[in-house]
């Protein structure tokens, strides 16, 4: 696995953990356009006040796109552009990430109730959702930071259940910090395709259905998870107004 | 709900027909096979069956997540030493997480109640076979039910249809549509939003992806769905009243000319809405029925925790602009 991957999805990561921190389901994405490995926006989950079902983080960060770039180049920048997002894409916007035809993404844990690209349905290889340009399909990589994923989604589910009504008869949520479900890489990617990306010497953990070593050494990082992190959205602010300019050279230098 | 006979509406219960005008989509692909979801269970004496009926009268029947009304409760089971004994159905794993909440509940209903064997091994179907054949069989394999008939057919007699308010809606998006057309917009999509609260105000919702600086992503039904939230929002700061006032799309019905995407009807899952109602079938990129696209019939797929009501136009002849087959509705 190249470090960027992991300097990338970091940033996600703490994004998530900003968004629970301001009473968001811990979602969150980066936005990376990859031929400068520049962050081009960012997103996370806004349903609670947006009022809607459907502003989902990776909708936010099509948004910030399109508002600095146009809509007209939207397609355009999404061919050679990569997402990182904390937990799988759900159908819908495993669907709009199609429709403008991503070139790849990578996710952290599974989505174990609406997720597109693999979990409930592979929007991301399918036929009826078109794609506007030539990337027809698109690989979606699991397992980046995923124990950290979960995690955040843990304190989320933990907290949130200190304000519902009880609806059911359920025990005290206990915070889980021990175990974790098996990854089953094969719903997601083949064999090969977890060998390019994670290395050869990886193998036994697609096999295995385990967590890759290395990135969280079979441990969680609890300091990126844990520390607060209230500069995140400055700081990506500033970087994807940065690369702004970069783009719009690239994108007129190639008309 | 109504008895079949008395329902005042026209429906062909062997096609899904509602007054020759809504067919129903669903997922037909027939199978053989159950969902099973497991069950607590206890064994109790034959004399305690009232107390065990009461208990599931009043302390699980109304609250379980998953309907029981297909199964048989009790099951009479012989002992070896020739006793009786009966096995009750309590409730389901989603109702209940764990043995001491079963135990507990089963404490604070009646003190001296006498139990044994409490367990969550026993499966059941999670839904009522379509045939009286299936019944048969599972009772067999899995846990004795109960035949009520084809519960679709109960599905939809349990529907409710205000035909002219559904056909004055229809007509009014068909008409926006031809209107979208004729003022050049390649994509005619027109999508009404009805809120059950409020049905006289509707929201109207054009795909404006056509437009400059528009987002290829600007369907119809997306552009209705922030619509509605944006409503929602501008009434809760006058009423300022946020948790009982509206949420989402909840119980909306919806009405397009065109059948939604993967997007689209994912969209509407996320949105809570009660019923969509289409014109136009899309076979390469509709979402909904299953002839269409991959099959996904996504308003009511068995993976996703919700659901909608689906159904398309049949009736009079509706002839929304053709597009393109492999656009995303």
């Amino acid at each position: 696995m190249e470090s960027r991957h992991l300097t990338h999805m970091r940033q996600a990561v703490k994004l998530a953990k900003y968004a629970l921190d301001h009473n968001e389901t811990p979602v969150a994405c980066i936005f990376v356009y990859e031929p400068t490995d520049e962050i081009i926006a960012y997103g996370m989950n806004d349903t609670n006040k947006s009022h809607t079902g459907i502003a989902h983080a990776e909708f936010m960060g099509i948004d910030q796109i399109q508002e600095k770039f146009g809509a007209e180049n939207l397609v355009e920048i999404f061919k050679d552009t990569v997402l990182y997002v904390t937990v799988e894409p759900c159908i819908m916007c495993a669907s709009a990430l199609k429709q403008l035809g991503i070139k790849r993404v990578y996710f952290g844990c599974g989505n174990e109730r609406f997720g597109g690209n693999g979990t409930v349905l592979t929007i991301n290889k399918d036929h009826s959702t078109i794609s506007l340009n030539e990337n027809k399909t698109y690989d979606a990589i699991p397992g980046i930071y995923r124990k950290e994923a979960i995690m955040l989604l843990r304190y989320f589910y933990v907290r949130e259940n200190d304000h519902a009504p009880k609806p059911k008869v359920k025990k005290e949520r206990i915070l889980d910090k021990e175990t974790f479900p098996p990854i089953i890489w094969s719903s997601y990617i083949d064999r090969s395709l977890f060998g390019q990306e994670f290395g050869l010497e990886n193998l036994v953990h697609f096999d295995e259905n385990t967590d890759l070593a290395g990135i969280s050494n079979h441990g969680i990082d609890w300091k990126l998870i844990d520390d607060s992190c209230d500069d995140i959205v400055d700081t990506l602010e500033i970087t994807r107004q940065k690369a702004q300019i970069n783009i719009h050279k690239r994108i007129k230098s190639t008309k | 709900m109504v008895k079949k006979a008395l329902n005042p509406l026209k429906i062909d219960f062997k096609k899904g027909i509602i007054e020759n005008k809504l067919q129903q989509i669903r997922n037909s692909r027939t199978t053989t096979t159950p969902d099973l979801i497991k069950v607590w269970t206890i064994e109790v004496n034959p004399k305690d069956s009232k107390y065990v009926l009461d208990l599931i009268r009043t302390k699980t029947q109304k609250q379980d997540p998953i309907s029981m009304l297909h199964i048989k409760r009790i099951r009479k089971i012989t002992n070896s030493d020739t006793s009786v004994s009966l096995v009750v159905v309590i409730g389901s794993v989603e109702l209940f997480e764990d043995k001491n909440s079963v135990q507990s509940m089963l404490h604070s209903f009646r003190k001296d109640l006498k139990y044994s064997n409490l367990s969550s091994s026993h499966e059941i179907p999670k839904e009522g076979p379509q045939t009286k054949e299936l019944m048969l069989q599972w009772s067999d394999e899995y846990w004795p039910l109960v035949w009520r008939g084809n519960p679709n057919d109960q599905i939809l007699n349990d529907y409710t249809f205000n035909m002219p308010f559904i056909e004055d809606i229809l007509l009014k998006i068909h008409r926006l549509s031809q209107e979208q057309y004729e003022n050049g917009n390649i994509y005619p999509i027109v999508t009404a939003f009805v809120d059950p609260n409020d049905s006289t105000n509707c929201i109207y919702a054009c795909d404006t992806r056509a437009q400059q600086e528009s987002s290829p992503l600007d369907h119809s039904i997306r552009i209705g769905i922030n619509a509605v939230s944006k409503r929602l929002k501008e009434r809760k700061k006058v009423i300022d009243n946020a948790h009982t006032e509206g949420y989402l799309c909840l119980d909306f019905d919806v009405y397009t000319t065109h059948e939604p995407c993967s997007m689209c009807s994912m969209a509407l899952i996320h949105s809570r809405i009660k019923r969509c109602i289409f014109i136009q079938p899309m076979t390469m990129t509709g979402s909904l029925k299953h002839k269409s696209g991959d099959g996904y019939c996504m308003h009511q797929h068995k993976l996703l925790n919700s659901s909608y009501e689906a159904f398309q136009w049949v009736g009079d002849k509706l002839d929304p602009p053709e597009i393109s087959q492999s656009t995303c509705c």
